[in-house]
């Protein structure tokens, strides 16, 4: 049997993405419990306890994290159902300097 | 973001797959009833008041593709962008919608609150992302006005007895535990 974690489906959907530039990013804030920001990225994109951890962690210690990857249309929707939540988050090209 | 304990016994817990429950005094009760209530008439506010076309209301295009200049709802309803064109267009199409799921978020945890007449709060899985997104939202307003990111938690504990921000940082810090609270009950179920 194939396993497939975290890291390889992330492998794998860079392999994908050559036509999928657009990346949705989420700010640091003072006010988002970290607990809260987990909970919304595991609830909103299906991630894992654990890869919700991560970006949470990412965007607390760096700033900002991608937390999503895809074509225009999918990131706007993934900015606003983050917008519903409170969360600080925005898309641009994923070739675009961060 | 921040960190939150929360060790204190009340809060939210899970009661069984799907439910949670709070047990809340009356002057709680009344405190999130009178927030959410002002969530609600602030996301209000932005509600267009004339709209020339009602094919474009209908299908929630809005007169609004400026960033709100009130800072609590420019914190509530973002720029998507950071190009201003770019943004200006998405919040065209997208800032009604936006508001109105919010408002749906703060209505159901105001519902919730006026019928539990004994003070007893129990919500299922949508019930308590509702609670969780209006209560964020709630905690995102007062942040804005105790200006959390320019001043430190140490500075908001040191508030004079007399400054009316130290009330409202009791409240909001208040908030953060009872959200963290339900956050915890809501993760045991996702192990």
């Amino acid at each position: 049997m194939v396993k497939v974690d975290d890291k390889i489906e992330e492998a794998i959907k860079e392999i994908f993405s050559g036509d999928k530039p657009w990346v949705t990013i989420v700010w640091d804030d003072p006010v988002n419990l970290m607990t809260y920001v987990t909970y919304v990225l595991m609830e909103l994109f299906g991630y894992s306890r654990e890869k919700a951890h991560e970006l949470m962690m990412k965007v607390h210690t760096e700033g900002k994290a991608v937390v999503s990857t895809g074509s225009r249309e999918e990131m706007e929707h993934d900015v606003a159902r983050l917008h519903e939540y409170g969360l600080w988050a925005t898309l641009q090209r994923g070739d675009q300097a961060i | 973001m921040t960190d939150h304990d929360s060790d204190e016994q009340h809060g939210f817990h899970r009661h069984g797959d799907n439910a949670f429950v709070a047990e809340f005094s009356e002057s709680e009760r009344e405190v999130l009833i009178n927030l959410v209530e002002q969530i609600i008439e602030l996301l209000g506010e932005r509600t267009d008041n004339h709209v020339d076309d009602p094919l474009a209301a209908m299908v929630g295009i809005t007169t609004h593709d400026s960033p709100p200049e009130d800072e609590v709802l420019l914190r509530l309803l973002p720029n998507a962008y950071a190009d201003q064109v770019d943004a200006a267009e998405f919040r065209r199409y997208t800032e009604s919608t936006l508001r109105a799921k919010k408002y749906a978020h703060s209505m159901s945890m105001r519902i919730t609150l006026k019928s539990a007449l004994d003070g007893i709060i129990e919500v299922d899985h949508d019930g308590a992302n509702d609670w969780l997104g209006a209560m964020n939202d709630i905690r995102l307003a007062l942040g804005v006005r105790l200006k959390v990111e320019q001043t430190s938690h140490e500075e908001l504990e040191l508030l004079a007895p007399d400054d009316p921000m130290r009330g409202v940082y009791a409240v909001y810090s208040w908030l953060g535990w009872l959200q963290e609270s339900l956050i915890v009950a809501l993760m045991d179920e996702a192990i």
